[in-house]
């Protein structure tokens, strides 16, 4: 049985349904990012699937635990970092360790989680002190100090400069190969690519699409094969080219969009009229442009 | 993890953040002791004064002052400290761990009543320093002022979860500390107030804990209504604090 595992959620917020029934079925060990638009319904999901809230509907299960019945196993078994969380100004950030390792059965050091999330020098720092980026890092080290099996991050890395967020993948990549469970909410399609086994898109409360980052950016983009404007070639006749969905020319550029198959064909076609194309170049659709253009789709519904 | 390491841990803790915030305690512990040195150090205050009943004003302000101090305490310094940290989702990030919710709230109670505790006792030895004497019945003195405390903080936990803001819960726990100061006499001694207000009075938790420590300063025989007063107000402002907190 997946480890977590969602079936028909629904809620909402007096008239507003925010979630429209979801399904997801996470297994151990996998990482599975959550992504949507602002308002999509995520942080809204994870904090019913983590128990924070009252689903309206369906069922859930953690670790076969249901949250809703607020066991404090699942507390052990589950670290979640919320948005808009804060921690007392005045605590400094080794205490914040310390309290919070009293919390658990088998805590983390502290040492181990000071050192992965760059705060070893700032342990006698008071958390209003921090940077954005420090306090964030400090809220995620102290959602896996309990060694959590399951994780949920919501927006872990908003707010953080590059080589921070980078730092924190590295992190999130080592808890994966020991095996924690992870459910990442992100806005990141580049953080979503890098970490997650498997992405769900929502989209106003339903599940839109969902599959590894590949087959997603896949699915819903076009591959791009541009090359330098020649003379020799015929236009109208790459129309026609199998997959081929459209020829322009922009700038001084030709740009042909088309299937997954398309570019091998293009470059035949090209071939076979002996033109060699110049300046090559075959871009895959990324899974931004996929984002992009599921979300908009569920917007215009 | 029990409940108990967990206590443990917010006991400690909450001390130390308490101890680094002392603008908080500037009303509930400073003052008051102020208050109590200041009065204790004027001879005059503490003979006996015919307009007293005989008493000294130091032994007819006694009370009065502890329960300054424990109003303060409970009604506008918890609520203000649990209030913020609902607001700022302190709350909803301990929810997300073992720790039960009683934790946090048991060590508030704990650390709170341990400075409430130790402004009382020492709002009654250093007057018995200067010479202005000790209760005649201390233990009834004492224990009137730990029910008092006991009663504010659990009101205080109840504004803390009834009104949103922080800043608002601890306005309204200062209002209504005002009206215990009142009925403790802090204006207008009690022995002055006519029979109705007196009566009116002790049926608040602040009149009835100050005329409980006045029956015990003077060595009138206790009785036993302001005990039961205190502690239907203690189990009230407890059984209302468990139904009404959230989370956020």
């Amino acid at each position: 049985m997946a480890l977590i595992d969602v079936t028909g959620l629904r809620k909402s917020y007096g008239s507003r349904e925010v979630l429209r029934g979801i399904d997801l079925q996470v297994d151990e060990g996998e990482i599975v990012g959550v992504l949507g638009p602002n308002g999509s319904g995520k942080t809204t999901a994870v904090e019913c699937i983590g128990g924070l809230r009252t689903r309206d509907g369906g069922s859930v299960r953690v670790a076969g635990m249901d949250p809703a019945d607020d066991p404090r196993a699942l507390r052990e078994t589950l670290g979640m970092q919320l948005q808009q969380c804060r921690l007392p100004n005045r605590i400094r950030v080794g205490e914040a360790l310390e309290v919070y390792s009293a919390f658990y059965a088998n805590p983390r050091p502290a040492s181990e989680l000071l050192e992965r999330f760059g705060l070893s020098r700032h342990v006698k720092q008071p958390f209003g002190k921090l940077s954005g980026g420090q306090q964030q890092r400090l809220s995620i080290a102290l959602a896996l100090i309990g060694r959590p099996r399951v994780a949920f991050l919501d927006e872990l890395t908003t707010g953080l400069d590059p080589a921070a967020r980078r730092e924190i993948w590295e992190y999130l990549k080592l808890l994966r190969d020991e095996g924690v469970t992870m459910l990442l909410v992100t806005h990141f399609m580049e953080e979503a690519a890098y970490l997650c086994d498997r992405v769900v898109i929502l989209e106003g409360g339903r599940i839109v699409a969902s599959g590894t980052p590949e087959s997603i950016a896949a699915g819903a983009g076009q591959q791009e094969t541009s090359f330098a404007v020649d003379p020799a070639v015929d236009l109208d006749a790459l129309r026609l080219v199998a997959g081929v969905t459209s020829v322009s020319v922009e700038r001084d550029r030709v740009l042909v969009r088309g299937d997954a198959d398309s570019p091998q064909a293009v470059l035949g076609a090209l071939a076979a009229a002996g033109i060699t194309a110049r300046q090559l170049r075959v871009t895959s659709p990324s899974l931004d442009d996929a984002y992009l253009t599921l979300t908009r789709e569920g917007a215009s519904r | 993890m029990t409940a108990a390491t967990a206590t443990a841990a917010h006991v400690r803790n909450e001390t130390r953040l308490l101890l680094r915030e002392p603008a908080a305690l500037i009303f509930g512990a400073v003052l008051p002791l102020a208050a109590i040195i200041v009065m204790a150090v004027i001879p005059a205050a503490r003979e006996a004064n015919p307009d007293f009943g005989g008493f000294s004003v130091v032994q007819v302000y006694q009370p009065t002052i502890v329960l300054f101090a424990t109003s303060v305490l409970g009604l506008t310094v918890m609520p203000a400290i649990l209030g913020g940290y609902r607001q700022q989702g302190i709350l909803r990030r301990l929810r997300t761990t073992p720790a039960p919710a009683g934790a946090l709230l048991a060590a508030l109670f704990i650390v709170i009543a341990a400075v409430g505790l130790l402004v009382s006792a020492l709002l009654v030895v250093v007057p018995a320093i200067a010479g202005a004497g000790l209760p005649a019945n201390l233990g009834w003195f004492v224990l009137a002022a730990v029910l008092s405390l006991l009663a504010f903080l659990g009101l205080g936990t109840v504004l803390a979860s009834v009104v949103p803001s922080p800043a608002a819960a601890s306005g309204i726990g200062n209002v209504v500390a005002a009206i215990m100061w009142f009925a403790s006499g802090l204006w207008l001694p009690r022995v002055a107030f006519p029979d109705w207000l007196v009566t009116l009075t002790d049926l608040t938790p602040g009149g009835a804990a100050t005329q409980a420590m006045l029956n015990a300063t003077l060595g009138v025989p206790p009785s036993g209504e302001p005990f039961v007063v205190l502690a239907v107000w203690t189990a009230l402002a407890a059984a209302l604090a468990v139904r009404t907190f959230r989370w956020e």
